[in-house]
């Protein structure tokens, strides 16, 4: 499953920001009207590294599907940085 | 019939065993407690797959020189590790030298071009059972733990 939403959180010493749902779903409709380029950009990609460009796809598919559950939260005494993707 | 009760049979037919033996073999298994989840008797029942590596790092503020004590969480997906090393597949042959290399020069002796699709599964498998626990000693009070969950 592709992510959905991304949490982000920053806080800083001086400055706080609230915890941010990003709805990365609607980056579909950049990638959508972005796909002839994006298809392009993938077949040079492709050709460069020697594969189809199905495999190329299917590599790339699997390396978004497995963004989902990613959790990354580093906190010191006045600073925290939180990144999660749903 | 039950495929262990059938295997019995078999057996006895095939003469590699005595009735006396058969019926004792079968009593075993009535006596046994049944499978649970529709499983089998004699099927191992498989391990929970661990689904994400986790690393935990505590370090005080001598090791990260910042105020206070700092604290890292990562979950990484397991699926996102197999992705990962499905597309280091797509690096060129000649390059797996320079990054074997490179890896080496800072201490990490890994060849890329032995860690291929065919084994990744047994790679994983054994990043499952792995956890690794560092304690600072003396005045160090930083953690590392590496598990999967």
């Amino acid at each position: 499953m592709t992510p959905n939403f991304a949490v982000v959180g920053i806080q800083t010493p001086h400055w706080r920001m609230p915890r941010l749902w990003l709805p990365v779903f609607l980056l579909w409709i950049p990638v959508l009207l972005l796909s002839p380029l994006i298809f392009l950009l993938l077949v040079a990609i492709a050709i460069a590294a020697r594969t189809t460009i199905w495999r190329l796809i299917a590599l790339c598919w699997g390396v978004l599907c497995g963004l989902t559950g990613t959790h990354v939260h580093v906190n010191t005494q006045d600073a925290e940085v939180l990144v999660r993707i749903l | 019939m039950n495929e262990n009760r059938r295997q019995i049979l078999e057996m006895l037919a095939a003469g590699k065993i005595t009735a006396d033996e058969a019926e004792r073999l079968i009593a075993a298994l009535e006596d046994a407690p049944p499978p649970s989840n529709g499983a089998t008797a004699g099927e191992v029942k498989p391990k929970n797959k661990a689904k994400y590596l986790r690393v935990l790092v505590e370090a005080d503020e001598e090791m990260t020189g910042m105020k206070g004590p700092t604290t890292v969480n990562v979950r990484v997906p397991m699926q996102l590790l197999r992705a990962g090393v499905r597309l280091a597949s797509l690096i060129p042959a000649q390059a797996h030298d320079q990054l074997d290399a490179a890896l080496n020069k800072h201490g990490v002796p890994l060849t890329l071009s032995q860690i291929k699709p065919e084994n990744l599964e047994e790679l994983i498998d054994h990043l499952e059972d792995l956890t690794v626990e560092v304690d600072g000693k003396d005045a160090n009070a930083t953690k590392v733990r590496v598990f999967c969950e």
